[in-house]
């Protein structure tokens, strides 16, 4: 996975958890260390797994925004935007675009809910001490 | 005589590791260490290999990711191809799918068993009372009982109500859990090491009798010479990152055991030359899909047993229905919307609840070798299963609205992300038959080395015997000629068991 690449899936992360927009809840995905999420899962997850995030990122990035009839850059755009492109493409009427989103929520997930910091914003009763190891790397 | 577990650390430096046993088994989950177990006590000298790393019994308080990677095959990312990609679900690690299950016990269906029997798949060994009594042992010593009530948490209880709100009969689910803590997380391995998992019950004793693991070891094949399984070959590597071991080369003076489950062992018998036949077809599994609801009072489905609560009212309709606790991560996963919606959404999560529907699919799919190692798994559902599931979500939609949620979110493309009302739910009736509208999940696997009395039907015989290989067993869910529509794990126990000791006689 290129460097840019890692930089467009974060730019999308940012979108599908945005920071200080709901009560409770002050973190976004820009807030916590994922990077090191994203470059474990580009070094050791299956190939075609990699692949298939990687496509997502270019589909949303270099496409997206004019599914939304946008002709920006989907940098170039509001976060709140970028969220609506998210949202259209859940809704497209073809399955392999439908299941784009839904792949780099995962992947976002597994990031940002997967610190301690965002699990005790929601009150999760957390086991864990420590961030995970992914995210001590890059703290 | 005290065995041993073996990994990567402890055969560094050395260029091949030989061994030799009286029976080799090829994976550690419920069928291999169960197999472990009995040819033990039995007094056989018993070697286990497992793909998996070995995790100490404080070695799972981690994050979802963490845990995939560390325990999961793929890192939770195999899925299998067709009109939809289908996540399969499987565990890899000393202990097998049993670490990372939800602890369902459940005995093999009775109309199951005599299918079976009508079909000429199983015979004697198989009985059902012989069976009955294996449970009875097996409940016994796996710690079987229901979800106890102070740990049974609000998305099982829930349920309950739910489940009785649509007039239909419901229990606590039958668990293998010791004085469990309610964590809900079954899925990451029990940081509290209350669930009674192979790598906490029969590997240890299996150890205690004398059986050597060794973990962090692939298996690429079985030696077969003159039509007879003679040795396991492999390599040690670690699973996880980029380190290797030596080769490993384990004779079999008795027997080898694949007990890999229903897509490794269909493989592993086409590496080593079993190929034909039923091999790697027939493979079945009972996908599941779920239900969430919002609730005004808290749920907190992150405590309580993980999965707690479900009813098989409608088995005979081939659905079974059950509550499903996941971690945030893949709670947030399955939210609707993104953006300040979705952020919106996951600030009240702890008000939200999730029951899924898992149905015993009649479509058959097919198991073959990876172009780039492991496996590639073909499935494509029925119409007649996708049917299934448009009324099966309805269900839950209508228990989520019985059980007082205030909306619920169905997660079928087609339908409102967001329903108010049970009446919303009709509009599942209408929908087409397109699998592409959901999301499913695929868990137990079953069918891919099918044991029938006729080689032309079946790849091993009724007591798991390879019919094409001598000394060569299949003991997990390969072997079963259906799916059940039931959680397996208790039946594929039992089912080890039962061979085992025959192997052992």
């Amino acid at each position: 996975m290129f460097r840019f690449e890692r930089r467009w899936l974060l730019r999308i992360f940012d979108a599908i958890y945005p920071g200080g927009t709901a009560e409770g809840l002050r973190l976004g995905a820009a807030d916590v260390p994922i990077e090191g999420l994203l470059e474990d899962i580009a070094k050791r997850a299956p190939f075609d797994f990699v692949l298939g995030l990687r496509a997502g990122a270019w589909v949303v990035t270099l496409f997206g925004p004019l599914l939304t009839g946008r002709f920006r850059r989907f940098a170039g755009l509001s976060v709140p935007e970028r969220g609506e492109v998210l949202e259209a493409l859940a809704h497209s009427r073809l399955y392999l675009l439908r299941e784009i989103p839904m792949l780099l929520k995962m992947v976002a997930s597994l990031g940002y809910l997967g610190v301690p910091q965002v699990q005790r914003e929601l009150g999760v009763p957390s086991v864990d001490r420590e961030p995970p190891e992914w995210a001590r790397s890059k703290s | 005589m005290s065995g041993s577990t073996q990994s990567l650390a402890d055969v560094a430096g050395k260029s091949v590791v030989e061994d030799s046993a009286d029976v080799v088994i090829i994976g550690s989950g419920a069928a291999g260490a169960t197999a472990a177990r009995v040819l033990t006590a039995a007094g056989l000298d018993v070697v286990v290999i497992e793909e998996g790393h070995a995790i100490p019994r404080d070695g799972f308080r981690q994050d979802a990711y963490s845990a995939f990677k560390g325990l999961w095959r793929d890192f939770g990312f195999q899925a299998a191809r067709g009109r939809v990609l289908m996540p399969i679900l499987q565990g890899r690690a000393v202990g097998g799918t049993t670490v990372i299950n939800g602890a369902i016990m459940h005995r093999l269906p009775e109309k199951v068993h005599a299918a079976w029997e009508r079909d000429g798949a199983i015979d004697d060994l198989l009985s059902y009372p012989g069976l009955e009594a294996t449970f009875d042992q097996l409940d016994r010593e796996l710690s079987v009982g229901p979800a106890p009530e102070a740990v049974l948490g609000q998305n099982n209880a829930l349920m309950r109500a739910g489940v009785a709100g649509i007039g239909a009969k419901g229990n606590l689910i039958l668990r293998n859990v010791k004085d469990c803590e309610g964590s809900a997380r079954c899925g990451q391995g029990c940081p509290n090491g209350r669930k009674q998992s192979m790598h906490l019950t029969y590997i240890p004793q299996a150890i205690a009798a004398g059986a050597r693991v060794y973990a962090a070891c692939r298996v690429s094949k079985v030696e077969i010479r003159g039509g007879k399984a003679v040795a396991v070959l492999g390599e040690f590597r670690d699973p996880t990152g980029d380190a290797r071991g030596p080769r490993i080369r384990v004779v079999a003076k008795r027997a080898v055991l694949l007990a890999a489950s229903a897509i490794q062992t269909p493989v592993l018998l086409m590496k080593s030359g079993v190929r034909g036949g039923q091999v790697g077809r027939r493979f079945q599994s009972h996908p599941g899909t779920s239900v969430m609801g919002v609730f005004d009072d808290k749920v907190n489905m992150f405590f309580g047993a993980t999965q707690g609560y479900e009813t098989t009212h409608f088995w005979d309709e081939r659905m079974k229905f059950e509550s499903v606790s996941v971690p945030p991560e893949i709670a947030a996963t399955r939210l609707p919307g993104f953006g300040a919606d979705l952020q919106a959404r996951l600030a009240r999560v702890g008000h939200v609840a999730q029951w899924g529907v898992q149905v015993r699919a009649e479509a058959h799919g097919r198991v073959r070798p990876g172009i780039t190692g492991g496996a590639s798994v073909s499935y494509d559902l029925t119409n007649a299963d996708v049917a299934r599931y448009r009324l099966g979500v309805k269900r839950l939609v209508e228990m989520m609205f019985a059980a007082g949620a205030s909306e619920v979110w169905p997660g079928v493309h087609g339908l409102p992300t967001r329903l108010t009302s049970p009446d919303q739910a009709r509009a599942l009736d209408t929908l087409d038959d397109d699998p592409r509208r959901f999301h499913f999940i695929a868990a137990h696997l079953f069918g891919t080395a099918a044991m029938h009395r006729d080689p032309r039907a079946g790849v091993v015989r009724p007591d798991g015997r390879c019919h094409a290989v001598d000394g060569l067993y299949v003991v997990d869910s390969s072997l079963f000629p259906t799916n059940l529509g039931v959680n397996p794990q208790h039946t594929i126990c039992a089912i080890a068991w039962k061979i085992a000791e025959r192997i052992a006689q």
